[in-house]
């Protein structure tokens, strides 16, 4: 599984000096308790998912009759997997779902940077009451006001559309403009200025200098959204019951509702869903850890 | 001619903050308030009448609404469990912190759980704990247990604890790589000048590591208040809040008393005390630390 290894480095522990033996033997059995733990851990994160990909490639017959802890007597049977693949509607889960991101992230950077610009690089009269929108609106968590919203939503035609959760993962994120504009302090106003001498108007400061600048805050920000929404089912399921508006947790929630009692095409669907989120992590793995490290420590 | 300076000023933060603000204003603080407003009301959710009943809402949500006390004690349990985990997340992240020969994949593992598609995960436990050739009770069978054997999702003392248990595998690494962050942030020279002062384990720990973390505690503390006020999906996909509402949340009960039993009043003053708590718990939190640092 050496291709799973995350990306940092592995310094080769620097050669002991010698030691007398009971400090090397204390060390060994140090190291021998920490890899016994992170087995244990490796075991729990990785069994139940092992469980699902052995019952995955076995038919309902092999399920019911063997051990699930079993391997699959044919690691080849595709077959539960066309059925969720075609059945489920994955591949346009798949699509819907990858609107939704891609959509909301365009979104996000660039409302994110702009508002971020203006309340950061401007002062002007409504700057403190628009601030204070901003901290009141950090306060409430997006997901209480649901109930309300969806009156809202029904109201602008928007119900059954991919628009409706589109606006809703734009318009609310308010943690992505506050991190911008911790982000934008720190970026001298000096190249802004020097810029504004040499006559660039302000669109093409913002385009040619502030945004780039924020693109490693735009990175960071956007990975940690396309987590959010790609495993969200509140905004989703209430408001694109449609089928044609499935997104991968969602296909997977009716394809688990049609077939609730055939297992083994269960295991697939379980496996299909897992499986881009599984690569995304693993593409993206550094950015993730980046995100999540630097948020916690420095906000 | 060139737009003077003032006017292409106050054209670009008006234009760069008009769409965010306006979809600020309509789709989160016109719901919020909208939301106090149909509290007051009987309101079903389509009918095109309301009539205003005051409090009545919350005088039932109070005295006379015993699910939704449940509901509500659930997340409590979620907070509970999550918490006492705590310091088995803070001994996986003080392990981690150590370099030695796969810690990167270590990492990369303990995080996994949380990346990876939620609603997946949740039918993966569906999976585990099925009653039938489920493997968790292949596992009881296997290790001599048989008499732990119940309905994980169906017995009612259970159910709770069964759920729990998938919130804990899925949301422990991610308070265990902010720990470590912490961690990482505690200067090294801080741990060698307690070893020089000839500190233990122990005592490095409660005198270097905790403290050097503690912004990192509070961050994980409030994520636990809000993650358990709000936490909604594991149960609505696992079991629906069933059997009957044992387990559901509040979150998900709040949902369901508007679209299922349509009573959107009703149902909107639980959304309300819902949002009064985390608010609360999160000014009692800034309170808090507020309180600490002007101490120290």
């Amino acid at each position: 599984m050496s291709q799973l290894q995350a990306g940092q480095a592995h310094p080769i522990r620097p050669p002991a000096a010698p030691a007398r033996s009971t400090a090397q033997a204390k060390r060994r059995l140090a190291d021998g308790g920490y890899y016994l733990f992170f087995g244990v851990m490796c075991v729990l994160v990785f069994v139940p998912i092992l469980l699902v990909l052995f019952g995955s490639f076995k038919d309902a017959e092999e399920l019911a009759a063997t051990s699930p802890f079993s391997m699959p007597s044919n690691w080849f049977n595709w077959d539960n997997y066309v059925t969720a693949f075609t059945e489920g509607n994955m591949l346009l889960g798949l699509r819907n779902t990858a609107i939704l991101v891609f959509g909301s992230l365009i979104g996000n950077a660039l409302l994110g940077t702009m508002t971020a610009y203006v309340l950061n690089r401007f002062d002007f009269k409504l700057r403190k009451a628009v601030l204070l929108l901003f901290m009141l609106a950090m306060i409430i968590p997006s997901y209480t006001t649901e109930i309300a919203r969806f009156q809202l939503i029904h109201g602008l035609n928007l119900y059954n559309t991919l628009s409706g959760p589109l606006l809703i993962y734009i318009g609310t994120d308010i943690m992505q403009i506050y991190i911008y504009t911790q982000f934008l302090q720190k970026i001298s106003t000096q190249l802004d200025e020097s810029a504004m001498l040499d006559g660039a108007s302000y669109a093409r400061v913002f385009r040619s200098i502030i945004f780039p600048l924020l693109l490693p805050a735009t990175a960071t920000l956007g990975i940690l959204k396309s987590v959010t929404i790609m495993n969200d089912i509140y905004v989703q399921t209430l408001y694109m019951p449609k089928r044609e508006l499935a997104t991968l947790p969602t296909a997977l929630m009716a394809f688990v509702g049609e077939r609730s009692s055939d297992l083994s095409a269960l295991c697939a669907g379980i496996m299909l869903v897992l499986l881009p989120s599984a690569l995304f992590y693993l593409v993206f793995q550094r950015l993730i850890f980046k995100g999540l490290m630097d948020g916690a420590v420095k906000g | 001619m060139k737009p003077s300076l003032a006017s292409s000023r106050r054209l670009v933060i008006f234009s760069f903050l008009a769409v965010p603000v306006a979809l600020l204003l309509y789709f989160l603080i016109y719901p919020t308030i909208q939301l106090f407003h149909y509290s007051f009301t009987n309101w079903d959710g389509y009918s095109p009448a309301m009539r205003y009943i005051g409090l009545d809402n919350y005088e039932k949500l109070l005295f006379d609404f015993p699910e939704a006390w449940q509901a509500i004690r659930n997340n409590g349990l979620y907070f509970v469990v999550h918490t006492l985990f705590i310091p088995v997340e803070l001994l996986t992240a003080v392990l981690l912190n150590r370099t030695l020969r796969g810690s990167g994949f270590f990492r990369f593992t303990v995080l996994m759980p949380y990346i990876i598609n939620g609603i997946a995960v949740a039918y993966m436990f569906s999976y585990i704990y099925n009653p039938i050739n489920g493997p968790l009770n292949e596992l009881l069978k296997a290790i001599g247990l048989e008499s732990l054997i119940t309905g994980w999702l169906s017995d009612l003392d259970v159910v709770n604890y069964s759920l729990i248990a998938v919130s804990l595998w899925r949301f422990a690494g991610v308070h265990i790589i902010l720990m470590l962050a912490g961690l990482q942030s505690i200067p090294n020279d801080l741990y060698e000048a307690a070893e020089l002062d000839g500190a233990n384990f122990w005592q490095k720990l409660r005198y270097v590591t905790i403290p050097g973390i503690r912004t990192v505690m509070e961050i994980i503390l409030f994520m636990n208040v809000s993650g358990a006020l709000l936490q909604y999906d594991i149960p609505y996909v696992m079991t629906g809040g069933g059997p009957g509402t044992a387990s559901s949340t509040f979150g998900l009960f709040s949902l369901q008393t508007a679209f299922t039993y349509n009573n959107y009043g009703l149902a909107s003053a639980m959304a309300v005390s819902l949002l009064v708590l985390i608010v609360l718990f999160s000014s009692l939190q800034n309170w808090i630390v507020k309180d600490r640092s002007e101490r120290a």
